[in-house]
């Protein structure tokens, strides 16, 4: 069977991991800011780690996501890093953070 | 109660740090939603978890982004309050689509599986270094990666 609270949770939790994961996108596909793009992966990640945690305590493998969890939140930590090290160096040479300014990239 | 209250306030905060015009605005909005987030997780016994994205997600990312909006000097006020509403002009569909989406999964989902286990008293430490002990390899590999990419970004010209 599965937790009586997580029964009680899970309607309102997965609504808001699968609302938080809509407003990140959006913010990653409207914005013109690095910046802007990043919170919006922030907040995706958000999403992600509170479905992650509402499964494993439905599933009564608490532990189990707990762990996925700690690893995502790792592997966030270095993608920001590495991303905003990016942010810096662009702003170093092109004096903006507007990705409309980084298109010497396109093939 | 508690619950619903907390995850509405999180909802809350995300959007705020998405819609608002002032980038310092939205971090601190960002930061408000990571706290509030470890407290949701806190209270679905994942003390664990909740102390990771209090310490990481709220501390260590939100200072990073406020230091960077203090380096890169974002736009003025103005100009980004301008962008905005053209950019919400072209994607007015999806804060919409957002919130059917949240109504939709909200009521479908009452429908549970119900073969589901009980939950058990797992420890996420055991997890960690017994079953999933490859997951720690990754994660120094990935904080390696992730160091050395910073040192060779930010590494001045000779």
């Amino acid at each position: 069977m599965m937790n009586p609270a997580a029964v009680r949770l899970f309607p309102g939790v997965v609504a808001a991991a699968a609302v938080l994961a809509i407003v990140g996108l959006y913010c990653m596909f409207a914005s013109r800011n690095l910046l802007r793009v990043l919170i919006g992966f922030e907040i995706l990640v958000k999403g992600v780690t509170l479905f992650l945690v509402l499964a494993g305590y439905a599933s009564g493998r608490s532990g189990l996501g707990q762990a996925l969890v700690i690893t995502l939140i790792v592997v966030e930590v270095a993608v920001i890093a590495v991303a905003v090290g990016i942010v810096l160096a662009l702003h170093r040479h092109h004096r903006s953070i507007d990705t409309s300014t980084v298109e010497h990239l396109k093939g | 109660m508690t619950d619903s209250l907390l995850l509405i306030a999180l909802v809350v905060c995300a959007v705020l740090s998405v819609m608002a015009a002032d980038l310092l605005i939205s971090v601190l909005g960002l930061a408000a939603a990571s706290a509030l987030l470890s407290l949701v997780i806190f209270r679905m016994a994942a003390p664990l978890a909740a102390v990771f994205e209090l310490s990481v997600c709220a501390g260590l990312i939100s200072a990073l982004f406020v230091s960077v909006t203090g380096l890169t000097q974002p736009s003025r006020r103005l100009e980004v309050r301008e962008y905005l509403k053209k950019k919400l002009a072209r994607f007015w569909f999806l804060p919409l689509l957002a919130a059917a989406a949240g109504i939709i999964i909200f009521l479908s989902s009452t429908y549970l599986p119900t073969h589901m286990a009980a939950p058990s008293a797992e420890d996420a430490r055991e997890v960690l270094w017994q079953s999933r002990r490859s997951d720690i390899v990754g994660q120094v590999l990935v904080l390696l990666a992730g160091v050395f990419g910073i040192s060779v970004l930010l590494k001045e010209k000779t």
